[in-house]
C-alpha cells in the first residue's frame, strides 16, 4: 500500500512532483556547476597566470656569479660555463613533465652594430620552436608562447630563417631602423661580420626592448659556441607554497624521507627546480619569485573567492530545496490530517512524505548533475577557453548535500505532523 | 471604508494571518535577495581587490631619466609622484646603481629606500630582516654565497675616487630568482653621500594600482609635466594583468549569472507552491463575483510586498555576506554600494511579484465549480 | 411578471458522461425551491449552471430576462455578482479573514465595502459578538452562518445554496433553516440542494433529480409557522 500510495502522488500530482523534481535540479545543477568549477578554477587561473612567463630560470653552474658580477666573458669551451642544448628536451622528461607549459633557451652576446656602432646585446633564442620529445610527444616550446605580452611589429623570425632578426623597439628607433631594413653586426672578436635582416620590432617595456633577437642557431655560430646555451626559461605551473615547500627550498637534504617525497611529488615551484637539476646536466635552477610568489598568492585568493561563492550557492540550493519541500507538506496538511484521522502513525506519513522526496530528488538530482556539468562547462569554455574537468569527487559530494537537505527539509513537515490534529484539519479550521 | 482600504486590508492580513506559510516564502525570497545582493557585490568589487592582488608582481612603471641625461633628480621624481592618485600608489622606490668595493671585491651595489622597497616588490624573501637604521644593508643571495657573508656579519664597503670607508653590517639575505640577487642593497642617502651623488637616481620603481590604460594615461601625463623624467610601462605586468583580471572578472560574472538564475527561479518555485495552495480561494473569490483582473491585483499585492520585505533582508545579509567574502579573501572591507542595493531590492520584488502571476493565472481559469466541488 | 428563472432543455455532457439531460425547470420570483436526488443525480451540476459557475453544454437559461447561457465567463462573472448569493456545504471562507471581513469581501468585488452593513448582516444571523473571530475560531453553523450573512450582503435576486445544513448538527441545523425560512418571508427567491427530506419539506416545491433528469415534482406544504425542523 506503501507503494501504491507513493506511485499514486508521483503520478497523479505530476504537476506538483515536478516541481520539486525541478527545484532539486536546479539546487544540484547549481551545486554541481559550482563545485566542478571550484575544484578546477586553480589549474585554470593557474594556465591563465603564464601570461606572465617564466617562473623558473635554468643557468649553469658556475657561470652565473662570474658573468653577471664581473662581466666576463668565458671563452670558448670552458667547461660548466654553458647548458647544452641537447638536454633542453629532458625539462619535458621530469616527474611533473605535464607541468611545463613551455620554455626557451637564451644564448647572449655582446655585439657591436654596424660600421664602429655602439655595444648591443645579441640574443639567440628559439622564437615557435616544435621540439620532438624522446617520448615522440611534440612541446611547443620559444618565446612567443612564453613572452605572451611581447607586442610584435612586422612578423616573428622563423627558426630556420639564418638572417631574420628581431630588433628591441628602442633600439629600432635609436638606430634608425625598421621592418624589412638590412644591418651589420659585428662579434667582439672582430672576426665574421653577419648581415642580418628585420623581421619585426618587438616592444616589451623591458630589457628586450634594447636587444637584438637571433635564431639560436645564428648566435651560436657568431659566439662560436654550437649546441650550447647560456640560459632556459622555464614556464610550470605550480602549486603555492607552504611551510614544508619553504623548508625544502633552503635546503632540500633537511627535509625527513616522508617529507621530501610528499616535497618531491608536489608541483612545488621548488621541487620543479630541483627536478630540472636533475635532468640538465650543470644547471642551477632558480624560482623566479616575482612570478611564482605572486601566482601562489592570486590563486590562494582565487580559490578561496571560488570557494565562498559556492558555499554561498550550496546553502541558497539548500534552502531553496527544503523550502520547496516545506510549502508541499503544508499544502497536503489536508492529506495528511485525513491519514492521520485513517489510523496512520507520524511515522509511516513521515516515510511516505520523504519518499516521494527522495523519489523526486533521485530524478531531479540525475537531470541536475547533467544540466550542472552543462553550466561548468559553459563558464570553463567561454572564460579560459577550455572545458573543465569534470571531478567524480563531486558526485558523492552533491548526493550527500541533497540527501541531507531532503532531511532538513523535512524537519519543519514532522514538527507539523506532530502538532496537526485531524479534527481541526479536516473541518478546514 | 474605501475600496483601497480594503485592498490594503486583504492583502496584509492574507500575509500577516498565515504566518508560517508567508515565512517560508519570505525566506524563499530573502534567500534570493541575499544572493542577488552578495553576489553582485562582489562582481563589483573583486576588480578592484583582486588588482592590489596583482600589485605583488612588483613594479608596474618605470621612471627612467629623460633624454640624453645620465641621472634622475630626486626633485624631478618627487614632483612626477606628486602627480599620481595618492590613493592608488602603492609605493615608488628610488634607486642609485653604483660599482662599489665590499671587502675588496668589486660589486654593484644599489642605494634604496627600503620601505618603499617592501611596498613595491612584495615577492623578496627575505633572510634576516629590513634594516632599520643607515648603517644595515641587504645583499642578495648570490653575492652572500660569494663572499661567504653571514647576517649580522661587518663589511667594509669603498667606492671610487673616495678615500672614505664605511663600515656596515649585513642585515638581510635577498632571494629572488632575479638579477637583484647579485646586488647590494644600501641606504639611499647614504651611498649618495658617499658619491657626492646627492639628489641623484638611476632609475625608479612604482607600483600603482591601475589598469594598463590608466597607467598609459599617466606617464603621458607624467612626461609632459616633468621634464627631466620619462616613465615607461612594464609591459610583461600591465599586460598580463588585465588579461588575468579580465578572465577572473569574466570568472565571477558568469558564476554570478548562473547563481542568480538558478536561485532566482528556486525562490520562484517556492513563491509558486505557495500561491498554489490557494487555488480554492481563488476559486470562491471568483464565485463571489471577483474580476480576474481584481484577484491578480490581490496576488500581486502581496507578492510585492513580500518580494519587498524579503528583497530589504536580503540587501542587508548580501552586504553583511559579501562583507564577510571580502575580510576573508583580501583582508580588507568593502564600502556600501546603494545603487547595488536598489537594484537587489527592485529585482527581488519583480522576480516574487512575477512568481506569484504564474500560478494565478493558471489557477484563474478554472471555473469556480471545478475548486468548489466537495473533497 | 415574468418569472425569474427559466431552463429550457438544459444539458450538460462532462466527456461520455451525460451529467444533465432536457431539464425544463421555471421557478418563480419569491418562491422557494428544493432539488433533492441521490448522489451523482446532477444536483450539483445544475446548481452550478443556474449560479453561473459552469456553462450548460446545451439548452438555454433565461435569469431575471438574461440568457445567462450566451455569456462568456466574464459576463457571467457579472451576473454572479450582481444576483446571485452562494452559500456552500463546505462554508468556503477565506481563513485568514475575520468574520466580518469575510462579508465585506464580497461586497468589496460588488460595490463598496461598508462595515455598518457587513455588522449588520452578521447581526442579523445573530453572530454580531463574534465579527472580529477568525473562520478557525468559529464553529461549524457560526461558519455556515457568517456564509448567509456574506450571500445576503449585496441583495441577491436569487440565492442558493448547496447542502447548506449538510455539515452541521441538528442545534445549528434548525438555525440555520430558521433562517432561510426568515428569508422567504421576506420574498427572497431561493433554491436549496439537499438531500434531507426534512429540508425539502419547508420547501414550497421540491423537484427530484434521478439520472440527470427530472424525476418528479411535487408541491410541498407552505409552513408559515417558525421552529420548523426541530
Amino acid at each position: 500500500m506503501f507503494w501504491r500510495m507513493l506511485v499514486g502522488a508521483l503520478v497523479r500530482q505530476r504537476r506538483r512532483m515536478l516541481m520539486v523534481a525541478l527545484t532539486i535540479a536546479l539546487g544540484t545543477s547549481l551545486s554541481t556547476a559550482m563545485l566542478n568549477v571550484m575544484l578546477d578554477v586553480g589549474d585554470k587561473v593557474n594556465r591563465e597566470l603564464k601570461a606572465y612567463g617564466a617562473n623558473i630560470t635554468v643557468i649553469p653552474k658556475s657561470a652565473s656569479v662570474l658573468k653577471d658580477l664581473y662581466g666576463i666573458e668565458a671563452g670558448p669551451g670552458a667547461a660548466g660555463q654553458y647548458l647544452a642544448e641537447a638536454d633542453l628536451g629532458k625539462i619535458k622528461t621530469i616527474f611533473w613533465a605535464h607541468n611545463i607549459v613551455t620554455f626557451a633557451p637564451f644564448l647572449e652576446n655582446k655585439t657591436v652594430l654596424g660600421q664602429g656602432g655602439r655595444e648591443v646585446t645579441l640574443v639567440g633564442t628559439w622564437f615557435d620552436h616544435s621540439l620532438e620529445l624522446p617520448t615522440g610527444e611534440v612541446a611547443e616550446t620559444g618565446v612567443r608562447p612564453l613572452k605572451t605580452w611581447w607586442q610584435v611589429e612586422g612578423g616573428w623570425v622563423k627558426d630556420d630563417d639564418p638572417r631574420g632578426a628581431m630588433v628591441g623597439s628602442l633600439l629600432a628607433s635609436s638606430a634608425g631602423l625598421r621592418t624589412g631594413d638590412d644591418f651589420e653586426i659585428t662579434p667582439p672578436g672582430g672576426a665574421g661580420k653577419e648581415r642580418l635582416t628585420i623581421r619585426g620590432i618587438v616592444s616589451s617595456g623591458g630589457s628586450e626592448d634594447e636587444q637584438i633577437f637571433v635564431p639560436l642557431a645564428t648566435a651560436q655560430k657568431l659566439a662560436g659556441l654550437p649546441g650550447k646555451v647560456g640560459r632556459i626559461e622555464v614556464s610550470a605551473i605550480t602549486t603555492p607554497e607552504n611551510d614544508l615547500a619553504r623548508r625544502a627550498a633552503q635546503n632540500p637534504k633537511s627535509l625527513s624521507l616522508k617529507d621530501w617525497e610528499t616535497w618531491y611529488c608536489t608541483a612545488y615551484v621548488s621541487a620543479i627546480a630541483y627536478q630540472i637539476e636533475e635532468a640538465v646536466a650543470g644547471s642551477r635552477a632558480k624560482p623566479i619569485r616575482q612570478v611564482a610568489e605572486s601566482e601562489g598568492v592570486i590563486l590562494q585568493k582565487t580559490q578561496l573567492l571560488m570557494l565562498l561563492i559556492t558555499v554561498l550557492s550550496l546553502i541558497g540550493s539548500a534552502l531553496g530545496i527544503s523550502n520547496l519541500l516545506i510549502a508541499g507538506v503544508m499544502e497536503r496538511s489536508r492529506e495528511i490530517g485525513l491519514l492521520k484521522a485513517l489510523g496512520a502513525t507520524d511515522g509511516a506519513i513521515l516515510w511516505q512524505n520523504l519518499a516521494e522526496a527522495v523519489a523526486a530528488g533521485i530524478a531531479g538530482g540525475g537531470a541536475g548533475y547533467f544540466s550542472g556539468l552543462g553550466f561548468a562547462q559553459v563558464i570553463g569554455r567561454s572564460v579560459f577557453g577550455s572545458a573543465v574537468a569534470v571531478n567524480a569527487m563531486v558526485i558523492p559530494l552533491v548526493a550527500v548535500l541533497v540527501i541531507l537537505v531532503i532531511l532538513a527539509g523535512s524537519l519543519p513537515a514532522v514538527r507539523m505532523l506532530l502538532s496537526l490534529r485531524p479534527a481541526e484539519v479536516l473541518h478546514g479550521r | 471604508m474605501t475600496k483601497y482600504a480594503m485592498f490594503g486590508k486583504l492583502v496584509i492580513h492574507a500575509l500577516l494571518r498565515r504566518r508560517s506559510r508567508i515565512l517560508v516564502a519570505l525566506l524563499a525570497v530573502a534567500t534570493g535577495a541575499t544572493i542577488l545582493s552578495g553576489l553582485i557585490t562582489i562582481y563589483y568589487d573583486v576588480p578592484r581587490q583582486m588588482g592590489r592582488e596583482f600589485r605583488s608582481y612588483g613594479a608596474n612603471l618605470l621612471f627612467i631619466p629623460a633624454g640624453s641625461n645620465q641621472m634622475l633628480l630626486a626633485d624631478d621624481l618627487a614632483r612626477a609622484g606628486g602627480l599620481l592618485p595618492r590613493d592608488k600608489v602603492i609605493g615608488i622606490a628610488p634607486y642609485l646603481y653604483e660599482r662599489v668595493k665590499v671587502n675588496e671585491q668589486p660589486l654593484m651595489a644599489a642605494g634604496t629606500i627600503f620601505k618603499e622597497v617592501r611596498n613595491v616588490s612584495p615577492y623578496w624573501h627575505i633572510r634576516g630582516q629590513w634594516p632599520e637604521k643607515a648603517d644595515g644593508i641587504v645583499v642578495g643571495a648570490e653575492v652572500a654565497e660569494l663572499l661567504k657573508l653571514e647576517l649580522g656579519q661587518k663589511i667594509t664597503l669603498a667606492v671610487a675616487h673616495a678615500s672614505t670607508e664605511k663600515t656596515l653590517t649585513v642585515e638581510g639575505i635577498v632571494r629572488t630568482g632575479g638579477q637583484e640577487e647579485n646586488f647590494v642593497f644600501t641606504d639611499l642617502a647614504l651611498l649618495q653621500q658617499l658619491l657626492n651623488k646627492e639628489g641623484q637616481l638611476s632609475i625608479a620603481q612604482a607600483s600603482i594600482m591601475a589598469t594598463e590604460d590608466e597607467l598609459t594615461a599617466l606617464s603621458r601625463n607624467v612626461a609632459q609635466n616633468v621634464a627631466g623624467v620619462s616613465p615607461r610601462l612594464v609591459k610583461r605586468v600591465t599586460q598580463s594583468e588585465g588579461q588575468v583580471l579580465g578572465k577572473l572578472q569574466a570568472l565571477v560574472y558568469l558564476v554570478t549569472i548562473i547563481i542568480l538564475l538558478l536561485t532566482l527561479i528556486c525562490a520562484a518555485t517556492t513563491m509558486m507552491a505557495v500561491v498554489t495552495e490557494r487555488r480554492k480561494e481563488i476559486g470562491l473569490k471568483k464565485a463571489l463575483g471577483a474580476e480576474n483582473s481584481g484577484i491578480i491585483r490581490e496576488f500581486l499585492g502581496e507578492g510585492l510586498v513580500l518580494g519587498g520585505l524579503g528583497g530589504a533582508i536580503g540587501t542587508v545579509l548580501g552586504f553583511f555576506f559579501a562583507q564577510a567574502v571580502s575580510l576573508n579573501v583580501f583582508g580588507r572591507a568593502i564600502s556600501f554600494q546603494p545603487f547595488i542595493a536598489l537594484v537587489a531590492f527592485v529585482v527581488s520584488i519583480g522576480v516574487s511579484g512575477l512568481a506569484c502571476l504564474i500560478p494565478v493565472k493558471i489557477a484563474i481559469d478554472v471555473e469556480p465549480a471545478i475548486v468548489l466541488r466537495g473533497e | 411578471m415574468m418569472s425569474l428563472l427559466a431552463l429550457r432543455d438544459i444539458s450538460k455532457i462532462y466527456g461520455s458522461v451525460k451529467a444533465l439531460q432536457n431539464i425544463n425547470l421555471t421557478v418563480q420570483r419569491g418562491e422557494w425551491l428544493s432539488i433533492m436526488g441521490p448522489s451523482g443525480s446532477g444536483k450539483t451540476t445544475l446548481m452550478n449552471i443556474i449560479g453561473c459557475m459552469d456553462k450548460a453544454s446545451g439548452g438555454t437559461a433565461i435569469l431575471d430576462g438574461v440568457d445567462i447561457s450566451t455569456l462568456n465567463s466574464q459576463g457571467l462573472t457579472a451576473i454572479r455578482r450582481d444576483k446571485i448569493g452562494l452559500v456552500f456545504q463546505q462554508f468556503h471562507l477565506i481563513p485568514y479573514l475575520t468574520a466580518l471581513e469575510n462579508v465585506m469581501v464580497a461586497q468589496y468585488y460588488h460595490s463598496m465595502p461598508d462595515e455598518q452593513e457587513a455588522m449588520a448582516a452578521l447581526e442579523r444571523v445573530g453572530l454580531k459578538e463574534r465579527a472580529k473571530h477568525l473562520p478557525s475560531q468559529l464553529s461549524g453553523g457560526e461558519q455556515q452562518r457568517v456564509c448567509i450573512a456574506r450571500a445576503l450582503i449585496n441583495y441577491p435576486m436569487l440565492i442558493l445554496a448547496d447542502e447548506p445544513t449538510g455539515n452541521l448538527d441538528e442545534a445549528n441545523e434548525s438555525i440555520v433553516l430558521g433562517l432561510f425560512q426568515q428569508l422567504h418571508r421576506e420574498g427572497h427567491t431561493i433554491i436549496t440542494v439537499t438531500h434531507d427530506p426534512e429540508v425539502a419539506e419547508l420547501t414550497e416545491r421540491c423537484i427530484i433529480l434521478e439520472h440527470g433528469r427530472i424525476a418528479d415534482q411535487r408541491k410541498s406544504r407552505p409552513i408559515s409557522g417558525a421552529g420548523a425542523g426541530a
